[in-house]
């Protein structure tokens, strides 16, 4: 039934999935924290002010999405976004939104510290 | 709503926790379209979205009718006769009140029991729940696995090829990745099930007649007669069934626009539950109940023999294959319970709609508590009889806090918002608690101090409590609606908005606030769970 035009249902699902990993604003506040760096779970805590146990879920989805990689340093984990296009498709979302409401200023990134 | 006939606004959830929770219903007997809202005014539409939606209820309470349940509802008509149909009458409600309590947690909430345990109550009473969880249902399993050795030990199969076999069936047909396909195995199976019912009737009309007089267990207060009481109500009410049923009804995508339905589905299977439950009594108290094995229960696989003999070959041989099937249907529920528990909590993917590959903590999760129990089941000269009673009554001691955990979940304006328990649900609850607890504690108390003389009938204590916690219910709302502080919080609400409403993410949703009585039903709990540790502690020393 799929057309050329169209993608296969298991890549729409795939894809689904993702998207299902960036939908809620703690998670999108995270990987907004990240796309600057890899972060350690006590700064991601810091700088994005919720419970370290709620973060840890957070990170737990996103990792079980592969939207981040952890890597342990010493005593702690250190979480990377996994690959630069999800920083893209955080970044077209940001001027999608501008762009449907052009009387809304460009939503400012909370700089990392 | 609006005016058009054809339009009716979405009814999805807010939050979600695996994006595979969100879409159409998938069920065995219809698809639900995730936008198609609008009312059902004729009835073969509302017969047709009840075929789509049935499902976790029935699976729940029938796969309750498990080789546990089998044993001992046998060992009630065995030893009793059908003197002890009564407790079947009183279960029934209780378990439709507890369990539709747990489907509308999942439906509003999408959210897990374990998960929201978590969020609501803390990491302590979420270790306490996850260990009793994990504890009973690999002893439950045992029991199945157990089951599936008789049952087809019944047909001459060794149990080094009964067992394994069960365990890939189970584990081929869960990892499939499709939802409709696995209920579809289980409807096969409930509907084999049912068939218990026509071979108890046959029984009951060709077997021997049922011994009269069963009322001994309430009269004498005997330990065994408590214990096997204790069993009736712990091979019924299980915690398991409430985990399974609200992750179930999450993973089948039924948002609270189609909760009565879902109620529909929870009272069918209720019945059902019933009837099963009842045949097994009639059947075991038809063949052997005024035989000489009476009041000697051994194990299931006496009442086969004891049912070749008494009723002919094609009876028993029915009866093992209910016995399988109804071992095989509750080990795939029992470790779907934990599996949903596990993943979600480790915030893995968790859907009956992914496959292996798609959510491997999941189905790894089901497989591995199957392959444990089925390895254990496998190791010769393990007790059957016995062992299973430890195991129902092992879990009736540890239910009363979970119960009191979901009553206060389903009281929870945080949580259920305009779709919280009313003061009848309340009261149903909470007498149910109470005469569980007061049960498990005499039990307790009778273990350690063997002299206790608890000789006025036993169930005066335990319906005396039930009696005391509904008064205090009542009293409660009562005070509250005079007080004015009943006023509803949602009354700004549209009957459509109310009867939607879902719960947003569960990280945003206010913090729970520290009523009294909510901490009071905390301390109780604790102070439950730690009197029946100091007592089955001191009783194991002294053994």
């Amino acid at each position: 039934m799929n057309g050329p035009q169209l993608l296969p249902d298991e890549i729409a699902q795939q894809v689904a999935d993702t998207m299902f990993a960036l939908s809620t604003p703690s998670r999108l506040q995270i990987l907004a924290y990240l796309q600057h760096g890899p972060r350690t779970v006590g700064e991601i805590v810091d700088a994005v002010g919720m419970e370290q146990s709620a973060i840890s879920h957070q990170l737990r989805v996103l990792r079980d999405h592969n939207v981040v990689t952890v890597r342990r340093l010493g005593r702690s984990r250190q979480y990377a976004v996994r690959d630069e296009y999800l920083i893209g498709i955080l970044a077209d979302a940001l001027s999608h939104i501008t762009s449907v409401d052009q009387a809304m200023p460009a939503p400012a990134i909370r700089a990392a510290s | 709503m609006t005016d058009d006939p054809n339009f009716t606004p979405p009814a999805d959830r807010r939050s979600a926790t695996d994006r595979a929770h969100i879409g159409d219903i998938e069920g065995a007997l219809g698809t639900l379209p995730a936008h198609d809202t609008r009312p059902r005014r004729t009835f073969s539409a509302r017969l047709a979205t009840l075929l789509a939606v049935i499902g976790p209820g029935i699976v729940v309470m029938v796969a309750d009718n498990d080789a546990g349940s089998f044993s001992v509802f046998a060992q009630a008509g065995q030893n009793h006769g059908t003197g002890l149909i009564w407790v079947i009458v009183l279960l029934c409600p209780a378990l439709f009140v507890m369990q539709e309590m747990a489907a509308r947690l999942g439906a509003t909430t999408g959210v897990g029991f374990a998960m929201l345990i978590r969020q609501r109550f803390g990491r302590i009473w979420s270790w306490f729940s996850l260990t009793q969880l994990f504890g009973l249902n690999i002893a439950t399993l045992l029991v199945e696995f157990i089951g599936v050795r008789l049952a087809l030990g019944y047909f001459g199969v060794s149990r080094y090829v009964a067992v394994p076999l069960a365990a890939g069936a189970l584990i081929t047909v869960t990892a499939g990745g499709r939802f409709r396909r696995w209920e579809r195995a289980m409807y096969v199976m409930i509907a084999l099930d049912l068939a218990l019912i026509p071979v108890a009737a046959f029984a009951h009309f060709h077997g021997a007649p049922a011994a009269v007089g069963g009322h001994a267990v309430s009269q004498r207060g005997d330990h065994a007669g408590l214990l096997l009481l204790l069993a009736l109500f712990g091979s019924s009410l299980t915690a398991w069934q409430l985990f399974f049923q609200q992750s179930s009804v999450i993973d089948k995508r039924i948002t609270p626009r189609w909760l009565n339905y879902e109620r529909a589905d929870t009272a069918i299977g209720a019945v059902l539950f019933g009837l099963c439950a009842a045949a097994v009594v009639a059947i075991a108290a038809a063949a052997i109940g005024n035989g000489m094995l009476h009041g000697h229960f051994h194990n299931v696989g006496d009442v086969l023999s004891a049912v070749d003999i008494q009723l002919g070959g094609p009876a028993a041989a029915v009866l093992a294959i209910m016995l399988l099937n109804a071992s095989l249907l509750c080990a795939g529920a029992v470790s779907l319970s934990g599996s949903y528990a596990l993943a979600e909590l480790l915030g893995t993917k968790h859907s009956l709609h992914r496959r292996f590959s798609d959510a491997p903590w999941f189905h790894a999760a089901f497989a591995g508590m199957i392959v444990l129990a089925a390895a254990i089941a496998l190791i010769p000269g393990l007790p059957p009889g016995s062992a299973t009673v430890l195991v129902q009554a092992g879990g009736a001691l540890l239910l009363p806090p979970m119960l009191v955990l979901l009553l206060l979940l389903a009281n929870d304006h945080a949580v259920l918002g305009p779709q919280r328990n009313r003061w009848i649900q309340n009261a149903a609850a909470a007498a149910t608690i109470a005469f569980l607890a007061a049960l498990s504690m005499m039990l307790a108390l009778r273990t350690v101090f063997p002299g206790v003389r608890l000789h006025v009938n036993n169930l005066t204590i335990p319906a005396a409590a039930a009696a005391v916690t509904v008064a205090v219910v009542l009293a409660h709302t009562l005070y509250q609606r005079l007080s004015g502080s009943a006023e509803d919080p949602d009354h700004e609400l549209t009957p459509w908005e109310r009867r939607t409403w879902t719960t947003p993410a569960l990280e945003r949703i206010d913090p729970p606030s520290a009523s009294r009585l909510r901490t009071a039903a905390l301390a109780a709990a604790a102070g439950y769970v730690a009197v029946v540790a100091v007592l089955l502690g001191y009783a194991a020393a002294g053994l």
